[in-house]
């Protein structure tokens, strides 16, 4: 494809500006890359603190509600917070584009990747408050995590599509950002992020809840990085698919439009 | 032999879509489905900004782009350097474009020079291995010294320019195509802009530029296009081009509709020259004079109204546009008080000192101001012949002299 060996052809400047990025986040700041650490830990200590004494909530099976929703809000804030960049990137990159001479599919890629970063730098916290759990007893240490790698590369591919369709298309329909947030809203709460399927009271919601695209890829990761279950053959199909799908129709929307971006930016 | 083309324009026009609001949302399902807004930039609607440029630049040349603002010179800079795409005709470029459209561009205010620099740079084409080893070289051309490890948003403007100007030349480009830049700086950077450029065009950088600075044009370019509502009006050795646009802007500055003429002459026929002629040191009219011997220019005019305010000037270049000499009578400080009738002025050379080739020679007559009372370009030629080829274009009376221990003739 078209997109992938031009990225491949300047993945020495992807990586530079995805360094770029991760210098100028935290760029003045006193704590610098800790904080990549420390919002996920406030974070998962604000939720235990809230599902725990203020609306004690649990999940069928012994994982605790804290741990189980950081598990799949983690991947869920990855492709969100991905998806909003990438609405942003290009206009963002505009003088890049138009003073000096620069392929656009590099900054949907960079977005991609700094977040990729952020993920990465985030998982130790949940893998730790895993053990922890695990060192109380409370639940067994997921080993199934070996297959991580495998489930990120998933959520990678589908975000790193939509992201190119959304860049894209972004230039040339500003209201795409603000239908952006709006979508991302709805589909945040049609995933099973905050809720397992089995606690779907309605059977026909469940059906439409395991229709959602988004449904396999946070199964496949959380089973694999907190529930220590290996996912089913069709979760893994269903999942790749919607990756693939996503990565496919991406890359031909942006080819599509790509002639376009700099001057309209 | 003239050196191969680095930029070829060929029937080159830019048409703009124009968005309208409607049109937008009108057009999100076409886009996808139907490829509308690619196609919407082939016909007819939107804004022609360009129409029918052809234009070549060979290497080691340079070519300016001159013209009232919103006569599609940027344009034309930005199809060159890849950041548009025409809508019809032929962009070739070959080799490495490096584009001053705008100094710093892109430049991230919360990351250190040193970093804006490699990401610059890289995407000027280098690796980061090359810009990690130019990288003294860039620092030390834009004088920015310690600053280079602080983030861009504490720089002054200038610093900031002089990174970005550095950055881009440190690059080596085989094209640069330039966008009125060169004004950056204060004086002292702005030279060694000047002598930047000229050592790229020696080592064969084909220069682009766009240019307001109509002297900047005439001493670093060999050819100018001059561009009028995306059409061209002239293109052509740039001491030429430079005085047809100048003589347009002084006719509208008097409220005069702009001279009418085609692309070797124009002017408004206050005065006109009837014949330009080259004599030889007898004073007969030829076309072939030898290197280092006497030689004059006769410019035969009418003046249909009686002038005050005139100047007459003569241009000599070779064939590929390179300017050779020039004057004017106001430059040699001759300054008659009238012209009016039917009248010659002969420029005379004693000793007429140029290498063999062929020459071409430009002659007008214009107010102070620049204004074209008639502007005849390559309006005569002729041959210089010498009996030895000498290189250059000078060919002053010289000797070799050796001095010190005595050179013998090789034996045999």
């Amino acid at each position: 494809m078209g997109v992938l060996t031009s990225l491949y052809r300047q993945r020495g400047l992807v990586a530079v500006l995805v360094a770029r990025d991760l210098k100028a986040r935290y760029r003045g700041t006193f704590l610098g890359y800790l904080w990549s650490l420390l919002n996920p830990l406030l974070l998962l200590a604000v939720y235990t603190a809230v599902f725990t004494f203020v609306i004690p909530a649990r999940v069928p099976g012994a994982v605790p509600y804290p741990l189980f929703l950081f598990a799949g809000l983690l991947p869920w804030l990855f492709g969100s917070g991905t998806l909003l960049d990438a609405a942003v990137v290009l206009p963002d990159n505009g003088p890049l584009l138009k003073k000096v001479v620069c392929a656009p599919e590099v900054f949907p890629a960079v977005t991609v990747l700094s977040h990729l970063v952020h993920h990465l730098l985030a998982l130790p916290v949940l893998l730790a408050a895993t053990a922890v759990a695990a060192g109380f007893g409370l639940v067994r240490f997921p080993w199934t995590v070996v297959l991580l790698p495998f489930a990120l590369l998933l959520w990678v591919v589908a975000a790193a599509g939509v992201s190119l369709a959304v860049a894209a298309l972004a230039v040339h329909f500003r209201d795409l950002k603000d239908l952006l947030h709006n979508l991302l809203n709805l589909f945040f709460f049609a995933t099973p992020i905050i809720y397992t399927l089995d606690m779907i009271p309605v059977r026909a919601l469940r059906r439409v809840i395991l229709a959602n695209p988004v449904t396999p890829l946070i199964q496949v990761y959380r089973d694999v990085v907190l529930l220590g279950r290996v996912p089913s053959v069709l979760t893994w199909a269903w999942a790749s698919a919607v990756a693939l799908v996503c990565w496919v129709v991406g890359a031909w929307i942006f080819s599509r439009l790509r002639e376009t971006i700099a001057e309209t930016v | 032999m003239s050196a191969p083309s680095a930029v070829r324009l060929t029937g080159v026009s830019k048409r703009y879509p124009l968005l309208t609001r409607r049109g937008r949302l009108h057009s999100l399902k076409g886009a996808l489905l139907r490829g509308d807004l690619w196609r919407l930039q082939q016909e007819r609607d939107g804004f022609l900004a360009l129409s029918g440029v052809d234009l070549e630049v060979r290497q080691g040349e340079t070519a300016a782009v001159i013209g009232p603002n919103g006569s599609g010179k940027s344009t034309l800079l930005k199809l060159v350097a890849g950041i548009l795409r025409p809508t019809q005709g032929r962009v070739e470029v070959n080799g490495r474009v490096t584009a001053l459209i705008e100094l710093g561009a892109g430049f991230h205010p919360e990351i250190s020079g040193r970093d804006n620099a490699i990401v610059n740079g890289m995407m000027l084409g280098l690796s980061r291995a090359e810009i990690l080893h130019r990288l003294p070289g860039i620092v030390e051309f834009s004088g920015i010294g310690d600053f280079i490890e602080q983030p861009v948003k504490t720089y002054s403007s200038g610093m900031y320019v002089r990174l970005g100007f550095s950055v881009a030349v440190a690059a080596q480009p085989d094209v640069l195509v330039v966008d009125e830049i060169l004004a950056v700086g204060d004086e002292v950077f702005a030279h060694r802009c000047l002598d930047r450029i000229a050592r790229l065009q020696r080592s064969g950088t084909a220069i682009l530029l766009v240019s307001h600075d109509l002297g900047l044009v005439e001493k670093l370019a060999h050819h100018a296009l001059y561009l009028r509502q995306g059409r061209p009006v002239l293109v052509g050795p740039a001491g030429a081009v430079v005085s047809r646009y100048r003589s347009d802007v002084a006719s509208e500055e008097a409220g005069v509709q702009v001279a009418s003429g085609n692309a070797r002459r124009w002017g408004n026929g206050a005065v006109s020259l009837d014949g330009v002629e080259i004599l030889d040191a007898g004073g007969r009219p030829v076309r072939l004079l030898s290197s280092g011997e006497a030689a004059a220019i006769r410019i035969a005019y009418t003046a249909r109204v009686s002038q005050e305010d005139f100047v007459f000037g003569v241009s000599i270049h070779r064939e590929d546009g390179s300017h050779v000499f020039g004057t004017n009578t106001e430059l040699d400080g001759w300054r008659p008080a009238r012209l009016a009738g039917v009248g010659e002025m002969v420029l005379e050379f004693p000793r007429l000192e140029l290498t063999p080739g062929r020459y071409v020679v430009d002659a007008a007559v214009h107010s102070r101001a620049g204004l074209a009372y008639d502007y005849a370009c390559e309006v005569t030629s002729f041959t210089v012949s010498a009996p030895v080829g000498w290189l250059g274009c000078y060919a002053p009376r010289h000797e070799w002299r050796p001095r010190g221990p005595a050179m013998l003739p090789p034996a045999g």
